[in-house]
């Protein structure tokens, strides 16, 4: 077929290999338009409440007490040896209330995801009832309990099991067991769910090839519950990063985390970029570690995560 | 006797006022102090009685202090027409310029102590930090002196100190170390550190704030503590077994300024006026324990014979005491609190 | 076929098995001969599951008895019981490649690598799925995932393979060509296989023979080809091909439909009512009113005729409104004297396919 024919084919609304190519490609180009457009609010809200004060903030630590642009609000934690120990100890407390909740909140998880759905969810009312009191209320409480004249150590030496009351609250102890409360329900939650969707008929599976009930459990069970135990894992550990109430009350003062180090820098220095610095660090450090964190489960989780 | 003379000072001011500006009558202004007990005394000692004599009309706000007004002023959107600080942060905000110049011919400064008059702040009331410690551990015999809360072997027991008051906290380590009161400043801060350095290991709970402090002792998880005389005198009226003296004190004054771009300033100036004025000052020790910063309040005869050893800012009791100097801070606060942290860091 | 001689027969005897007030399984008896591919078909709450999971052990029956070769297995743990098993959904481990699911089984027998990889590689030979040993268990395909289960079921060499309703997921096309190979594979390993569907004619095509459940029991145990041209019951009759079932009575050693003898093959059952089931392949019309002897005559009137390309359906009503279906190939001898719908016409059955069961 010459050219010109096609064209007059074209011209004539008869079918070509170039029928309505251009107004399918318009009729694509609007449609994306139209999906933009009802993604834009979200865009926004999203640009607005996350992208525009982490910039601002970033932005801030820039400058100095006079406003200047300067980096003494980064130089400063390496001048002060302080800063470095609160760095320190803000990822020792994460890490072993991270590894606390590991510990009481997988069990607890496993029986839960074993209990009849009754059970379960009346058992799961109370995993979620702290939530309904503030962590101020439950660190006082806390407080109360573990304290030199507490509960514990008044029924400790009621029963004679110690003559001297243990040192529970305002210290380290006090705050990993203060945290490790708030936070074990954001670990027991996903965890159960993931544990929820593991197929029962696997498990059958494995028993029925031969491994044992304990046998099952390791080869099967757990590595199916690893997605949900990572993502447990990094929200607990997020939060420890950013935990302010409980070790501020629970740490008799010796127990400096981050957060505390940025109310204490902002009001210090007179100046909103001081604090600001610290927020930076601490985000890009945490992003760092969470990426990290990502690239070491990666290799092994992807394969479980995509199959579901 | 009492009764006619406050009467008759209502009324003079009153007469005062009407003279003074006619159309001050219905003005509004907001005063932000701390909140809490404290502040409820404020009311009935100085905001009712100059809202009264003065017709206007006083609103009330709570601040957590200097970062609130930094925000109000750098961000022009001043709510406030007086507020209250601590004396170092009085100083510090002076230096940024966040305050309005006071004008000391409508605001009468004699009784003050000079340290506590500048240009743009003026002292309001005190609060001592004193040595607390719990009697059905010591009896009578506790501590009276830092040397003796520093001395760990004669005075075996729990110790908490001020974790976030950086500047209270080495003026008591320099007492600690037998310096005379009137030798602590200029504080000698390496001096104060190693101080701190002595005791840190043996304190087991750096507190952070009055409440915490008072439910350390109250609660007997520390034997002995440094605490604000305010929250001593609770305990002590709770009937917690504690004892507690003036001796070797730290004073530490409150001021109040007037933010810079306040909307009412002349209204502010003339409530501020009547908060330091003898007579008002002597309401404040019939509420609470912060004792009054003008010194002519105790010759109103207002307050009480008997209450009188229980005020820090009595003229026996200041005798006893450290008063903080607030400029001295505002220029060694940073360097000072970092070098703290630093230390008391477990 | 050969009978494997690690293949061992399983004799089950009075299992129960109740949910709460529920009995799902009612003193059942079964045996199944060593080496054979057994089929349990029921429509589902007939117990076939629930008597596979008490097999494999996975759910405690309340009584019974359940013998592979002479050792009573009953309360042994599933680990124990060296049973292979095919699940509905595969249940392949999804956090292993193909290698390691397959290997699992020996691997918990404490089988040495090199044996370990020389086994994979031939279960994976015989499931034809050569080479795929590292795919992950997401990239492979329905029927992929399939050969896989049935190759971790079998590289331990089990005594007894069970498969529940293990082609159900595929569609039509793969699902047959898999019960082939299946069938093939059973050939050739002869392990002892109790299979579960509810899928008559995948019952027919693959086992030796089938237990028809219903309600807890098993109605009928037989070989396909009997079970469909003696079904002992109503409920065999209508699970397995088609039927339409006509009330008749045994009166004076005769049976009758309404004034009609009817001729049959098998003695004559009991006085009283009783079902003839008639299959729509076993019609067929009649020319003429008179037929050769032996042949029972029912007279209906066509409603519809459907056409289905390589055959058709002739739905009639008999007088008393009872429906009759026949089907038959589109030979031009049988198109030749099609009757149109609305017309009367003759249908013949033969007295050796006419089948009575009990009427309940």
């Amino acid at each position: 077929m010459s050219a010109q024919t096609a064209l007059m084919q074209q011209k004539a609304g008869r079918p070509g290999p170039d029928l309505n190519t251009q107004a399918l490609h318009m009729d694509a180009r609007r449609e994306s338009l139209r999906l933009l457009a009802l993604l834009s609010p979200s865009l926004l809200l999203v640009f607005a409440i996350i992208i525009v004060p982490i910039g601002w903030l970033f932005w801030l630590s820039l400058f100095d007490e006079a406003g200047a642009l300067s980096a003494a609000n980064y130089a400063r934690f390496f001048e002060q040896a302080s800063y470095i120990k609160t760095f320190i100890t803000t990822f020792k407390v994460a890490f072993i209330v991270t590894g606390a909740c590991v510990l009481l909140g997988y069990p607890l998880a496993y029986m839960l995801s074993q209990l009849p759905r009754r059970a379960a969810s009346i058992c799961l009312i109370f995993v979620i009832l702290p939530f309904w009191t503030s962590v101020l209320v439950r660190t006082y409480a806390w407080l109360v309990i573990l304290q030199r004249k507490g509960l514990i150590n008044s029924w400790l030496i009621d029963l004679g099991v110690i003559s001297q009351p243990l040192s529970l609250a305002n210290n380290f102890s006090g705050v990993v067991i203060g945290m490790t409360h708030i936070l074990l329900p954001f670990l027991v939650l996903p965890l159960y769910a993931s544990m929820k969707t593991i197929d029962t008929d696997c498990l059958r599976a494995g028993m029925n090839l031969g491994a044992g009930p304990a046998a099952t459990f390791r080869q099967i069970f757990f590595p199916l519950s690893l997605p949900g135990l990572a993502s447990g894992v990094v929200i607990v550990f997020v939060l420890c990063l950013g935990f302010f109430v409980t070790p501020a009350l629970m740490g008799g003062g010796k127990v400096i985390m981050w957060a505390m180090r940025m109310e204490q820098t902002t009001s210090l220095y007179s100046n909103w970029g001081a604090g600001a610095a610290l927020g930076v660090v601490l985000l890009v450090v945490t992003l760092a570690l969470l990426g990290l964190f990502q690239w070491l489960l990666g290799a092994r989780a992807t394969g479980v995560w995509s199959s579901r | 006797m009492n009764r006619t003379r406050s009467a008759s000072i209502v009324a003079m001011a009153g007469l005062m006022a009407s003279l003074a500006a006619p159309a001050m009558a219905g003005d509004t202004i907001t005063v932000a102090s701390w909140g809490g007990t404290y502040q409820e005394a404020q009311t009935k000692a100085f905001f009712k009685p100059t809202a009264d004599a003065l017709g206007i009309t006083i609103k009330e706000d709570t601040t957590n202090g200097l970062d609130d007004v930094r925000l109000q002023v750098t961000g022009n959107a001043v709510k406030w027409d007086i507020t209250e600080l601590g004396a170092d942060e009085c100083a510090r905000g002076s230096k940024e310029g966040l305050f309005e110049k006071l004008d000391y011919g409508i605001i009468d400064k004699s009784g003050i102590n000079p340290k506590l008059v500048h240009d743009d702040w003026v002292g309001i009331s005190y609060t001592s930090v004193v040595l607390i410690y719990r009697t059905d551990v010591f009896g009578d015999k506790g501590p009276k002196t830092w040397a003796d809360f520093w001395n760990v072997e004669k005075f075996p027991g729990r110790r908490a100190l001020s974790g976030s008051q950086a500047t209270e906290t080495l003026s008591v380590a320099a007492l600690a170390e037998g310096i005379p009161i009137d030798k602590v400043y200029p504080v000698d801060i390496d001096g104060a550190l190693k101080s701190v350095d002595k005791i840190r290991g043996h304190i087991d709970a750096w507190w952070t704030s009055g409440a915490q402090a008072m439910q350390l002792v109250k609660d007997g998880e520390v034997d002995m503590a440094s605490i604000w005389n305010g929250r001593a005198g609770t305990l002590k009226k709770e009937g917690a077994p504690v004892s507690f003296s003036f001796d070797q004190g730290v004073l530490t004054a409150d001021c109040m300024v007037i933010p810079k771009g306040a909307k009412n300033k002349e209204a502010a100036m003339k409530a501020l006026a009547m908060f330091v004025s003898p007579q008002l000052q002597a309401n404040l020790p019939l509420y609470v324990d912060n004792g009054p910063v003008n010194e002519k309040a105790f010759e109103t005869g207002k307050i009480p014979q008997d209450r009188l050893k229980d005020i820090n800012s009595a003229p026996e009791n200041v005798k006893k005491q450290v008063l903080q100097d607030a400029e001295f801070w505002r220029d060694n606060l940073v360097e000072a609190t970092e070098k703290f942290n630093n230390l008391i860091q477990q | 076929m050969s009978i494997a001689p690690s293949a061992l027969p399983i004799g089950m005897r009075g299992i129960e098995k109740r949910f709460g007030s529920v009995a799902v399984l009612r003193d059942l008896n079964l045996d199944v001969e060593a080496g054979e591919f057994l089929t349990l078909l029921g429509p589902s709450g007939s117990g076939k599951t629930t008597l596979l999971m008490i097999l494999a052990g996975f759910v405690r029956a309340n009584a019974g008895s359940i013998r592979v070769g002479g050792d009573e297995i009953i309360t042994t743990p599933p680990h124990k019981r060296n049973i292979g098993m095919v699940f509905q959904n595969y249940a392949l481990f999804p956090h292993m490649n193909v290698f390691h699911n397959i290997a699992f089984p020996l691997k918990q027998r404490g089988v040495a690598a090199a044996e370990t990889a020389e086994r994979v590689e031939k279960a994976l030979d015989l499931v034809k799925l050569q080479g795929l040993g590292e795919r992950r268990v997401d990239q492979l395909s329905g029927g992929q995932r399939q050969r896989v289960a049935l190759a971790r079921a079998i590289v331990f060499e089990p005594r007894i393979v069970l498969m529940d309703e293990p082609l159900s997921a595929l569609d039509k096309g793969l699902r047959e060509h898999m019960q082939i190979e299946l069938r093939a594979l059973h050939r050739r390993l002869g392990m002892t296989t109790v299979y579960v569907t509810h899928d008559q004619r995948e019952a027919i095509t693959m086992s030796d023979r089938i237990a028809v459940m219903n309600a807890g029991r098993i109605e009928q145990l037989d070989k396909p080809e009997t079970l469909y041209a003696r079904p002992q019951t109503r409920f065999v009759a209508g699970f397995i091909g088609e039927s339409n079932f006509i009330p008749v009575e045994c009166r004076n050693g005769s049976v009758w439909y309404e004034d009609r003898r009817i001729h049959t093959a098998a003695p004559t059952p009991a006085a009283g009512r009783h079902l003839m089931v008639v299959r729509p392949e076993k019609l067929q019309l009649l020319a003429n009113a008179e037929p050769a002897s032996g042949v029972n005559v029912l007279e209906a009137k066509v409603s519809d005729i459907i056409y289905q390309g390589d055959s058709f359906v002739c739905y009639a009503a008999l007088r008393d409104g009872r429906q009759l279906t026949l089907r038959d190939y589109c030979r031009s001898d049988v198109l030749a004297k099609m009757p149109a719908p609305g017309q009367p016409v003759s249908f013949g059955l033969d007295a050796q396919d006419t089948i009575l069961v009990a009427a309940d």
